[in-house]
């Protein structure tokens, strides 16, 4: 008796299999949290319009059970689609990630240069996929037609194109893929949009061991004027909202959404020492509170920058090595010889299929422009605060931290019960200790989590109450520009 | 007491904004802009916001000067850099000094039988398009939502109720959202709320509401507007899916300004003057 197989059907890339579930997220520092779940990564390269699409396959499991289905745009040659190395995800990943910088203070009595550092931050993750053999039969009765056949790296591929969606549901269960019901109602529009499926499996021969933890990414190059990711396929059998990493790599600029609102998370913002420790959960809060307050339905910048060979500084700071030109080649970036330039994006998108009902749409922009998710933590001085500086030193440490403590209520809602002590760590070292009481109420936050930026929610009235005001400007304005006309045309 | 005994002892006058539909219209563009900066996180691009809205004026005001023309008119020219601001991006600032100056300079200068054919703000973003690496539409700005679509329609309809061009917007939509329905519905069975996700984007509102409603660059005649602005839809519809080209209605009426003068030659009208203060409120003070 055959195995049970099982297949979904995922946006851009994966079969993805109950069971088998292995989405790690990723990981700070050493901690082992499990961050964004359900989470995949793809790298898009786009140069005119050729695309380059790599996906991630972080595929733990028996390779038996792997399988994947893309919608593609055109009939892949087989030069078109090869395998790549698993590092260039880390590499970009790692190069790009949101990141926490580190300053320490001067000594207010005795100043002495210190230099920055970096947290290191790194992650991990893994896809879930399943699925089985394929059998490649080949029924007319489907209305299935297989376009082509290649065996690339330790993949066997088929590029099937179909004429309904019905044919290639059942084409699929008879192959023993068990479809999502969902999934079939997707199918259509790919079908009718002249899409074709890129159907993947592993070839037993080619793997040494069943038991693999290593499946090579895929990379598939293709030229068509539509630059978009068929998110909505992976919709079809998805619990929940799922999260995709884009690393985008062009020629001229910035890679921006479309049919979506693209917007850069809140950066430069100084947070409490505290954090350090857990600033893999922290950016998972300032993420979900900015994707909530956003309305649940945009794309989310979390890095841009320059990454030609040429330009020297790639990040500032850096969390990772930059990527060299060996890897942007790697990823896909043919044109470096004859224009050099080389511009990454980073996007971040939660999507489910209330808010997300058309296909992700891009488009390149020639916005060059740096951006990047960072924030900052600023170590205090020790030793001797008798001086006048050092008194003064801690009275502004005090007013500072309390800020730092407001800012990380406002990025993540987060409230401790261990702020007010982070506030007066260094209380009792101050002279003027009598005065303290009074100024203390000031320093300690009150009230509850709210206020401008991610935090409160999104409200809607704020365009007809911006409407009448301007009015009355404008009203104003336009009496004065009437009176200036009269004293113009007396003259 | 009765309303008209209240307006004649002008114990209750008309707000100067419902007087003058261009001074209203400012105040949609406007506070669509502050709306914006506030809650669409576009308060990164205030530079951008400032160079345009300065140089826009700058354009009028020397166009005031050299022209002899009425200081009345910057309205009309602050009309075209909000347009401008909300939908033209571009990181040089010299693209973003000298579209605006391309706006206002073919009002002036690119002119038929003593108006202007180009609508402003739509010549200003195109120019650049064309013949500079440097410029960009962002079409997912606003992104895509019912409020929004609510707000833009009731601030377009007191504009247009004064200025009558709704025809066009209605006939713009419509069209659209036909072809849209046809296609995605129907053809490819998307489920409808991929066409209502597309129909309700910002962008795609902005310019229905407020960019093809230019009196003054629309056909003088309700039926040249009507078979005008189908026309505009039918291009935008056909850019979009054959071409994938995201801001299409923009290309789209760019390409069709043409028509404006053969939809007038076809079927005559005057051509719209824009008045500062409005029939009715001259009646009352008669």
């Amino acid at each position: 008796m055959k195995n049970l197989k099982t297949l979904i059907v995922f946006a851009l890339m994966m079969v993805q299999i109950e069971g088998v579930m292995a989405f790690c997220g990723f990981y700070v520092a050493k901690a082992d949290a499990k961050l964004f779940n359900n989470r995949s990564e793809v790298i898009l390269v786009r140069n005119g319009n050729r695309t380059v699409v790599t996906m991630s396959n972080d595929f733990k499991g028996n390779v038996r059970d792997f399988a994947m289905v893309v919608p593609v745009p055109v009939v892949l040659s087989e030069h078109d689609i090869r395998v790549v190395n698993r590092s260039i995800f880390d590499k970009l990943n790692d190069y790009s990630a949101p990141r926490l910088v580190e300053y320490y203070d001067e000594h207010p009595c005795a100043p002495i240069m210190r230099e920055e550092s970096v947290l290191e931050f790194s992650k991990t993750m893994q896809a879930n996929y399943t699925s089985m053999d394929l059998a490649f039969n080949l029924n007319e009765d489907y209305g299935v037609a297989i376009e082509a056949e290649y065996q690339i790296g330790e993949y066997d591929i088929l590029i099937l194109s179909a004429t309904e969606s019905d044919g290639l549901r059942r084409w699929l269960t008879d192959n023993d893929y068990t479809i999502p019901q969902d999934a079939d109602e997707v199918l259509n529009p790919y079908i009718k949009s002249n899409m074709k499926f890129f159907v993947v499996k592993v070839n037993l021969e080619k793997v040494a061991s069943q038991e693999t933890e290593y499946l090579s990414p895929i990379q598939i190059t293709y030229s068509s004027d539509k630059f978009m990711l068929p998110i909505r396929l992976g919709m079809a059998n998805a619990d929940g909202p799922q999260d995709l990493v884009v690393y985008a790599l062009t020629d001229q600029g910035r890679v921006e959404c479309a049919n979506y609102r693209t917007v850069q998370l809140p950066t430069d913002r100084n947070i409490p020492t505290y954090v350090k420790s857990k600033f893999g959960e922290f950016y998972k809060s300032v993420f979900e509170r900015s994707w909530k307050y956003e309305g649940q339905n945009a794309v989310f910048l979390e890095y841009a920058w320059d990454v030609s060979p040429q330009n020297r500084v790639k990040c500032d700071p850096c969390v990772g090595p930059p990527p060299i030109q060996g890897d942007l080649a790697e990823a896909g970036v043919n044109w470096l010889n004859s224009t050099g330039k080389a511009y990454f994006t980073r996007l971040h998108v939660r999507y489910e299929r209330d808010k997300f009902p058309q296909d992700l749409q891009f488009q390149v922009t020639p916005n060059k422009e740096r951006y990047q998710a960072r924030y900052v933590v600023t170590h205090p001085a020790s030793g001797d605060f008798t001086c006048d500086e050092g008194q003064a030193y801690l009275k502004d440490l005090e007013m500072r931290r309390s800020k730092e403590v407001d800012e990380l209520r406002v990025l993540t809602g987060w409230v401790t019960k261990h702020q007010s002590g982070y506030i007066n760590e260094f209380s009792n070292r101050r002279l003027d200790r009598q005065d303290l009481e009074e100024e203390r109420n000031e320093f300690i936050p009150t009230g509850s989590s709210g206020g401008k930026g991610p935090g409160g929610n999104q409200f809607p009235w704020t365009l007809p109450i911006v409407f009448v005001s301007l009015a009355f400007f404008i009203g104003l304005t336009s009496r004065l520009v009437k009176k200036l006309e009269a004293v113009r045309s007396v003259s | 007491m009765p309303l008209h005994t209240l307006v004649q002892e002008r114990r209750f006058s008309t707000p100067v904004i419902f007087k003058d539909p261009r001074l209203f219209q400012l105040t949609a563009l406007g506070s669509f802009l502050i709306f914006g900066i506030l809650q669409l996180g576009w308060q990164h691009d205030i530079k951008r916001f400032l160079t345009l809205i300065s140089f826009t004026l700058l354009a009028q005001c020397l166009a005031i000067v050299a022209l002899k023309l009425p200081i009345d008119s910057w309205k009309s020219g602050l009309i075209s850099g909000l347009g401008l601001c909300l939908l033209f991006h571009s990181s040089s600032f010299w693209v973003l000094a000298l579209a605006p100056i391309i706006a206002i300079g073919s009002k002036y200068l690119i002119r038929w039988k003593g108006t202007h054919i180009f609508n402003p703000a739509n010549f200003g973003i195109v120019i650049p398009l064309l013949l500079t690496n440097e410029a960009w539409v962002n079409t997912g700005q606003w992104g895509s939502g019912v409020m929004l679509a609510f707000f833009f329609a009731s601030a377009a309809l007191m504009v247009l109720m004064k200025v009558g061009r709704i025809d066009t917007s209605v006939t713009f939509l419509l069209t659209l959202f036909a072809l849209e329905s046809l296609r995605s519905v129907f053809y490819l069975e998307w489920d409808f709320d991929v066409v209502f996700h597309k129909m309700m984007n910002g962008s795609v509102l902005l310019f229905a509401f407020f960019m093809i409603t230019d009196p003054r660059t629309t056909p003088n005649r309700m039926k040249g507007r009507i078979i005008w602005a189908a026309l505009i839809g039918v291009l935008s519809f056909a850019l979009t899916s054959v071409f994938y080209l995201h801001t299409a209605p923009i290309w789209a009426l760019f390409i069709a300004t043409p028509f404006t003068l053969f939809m007038n030659h076809l079927f005559g009208g005057k051509t719209f003057n824009w008045k500062p203060i409005s029939h009715i409120t001259k009646q009352f003070k008669q």
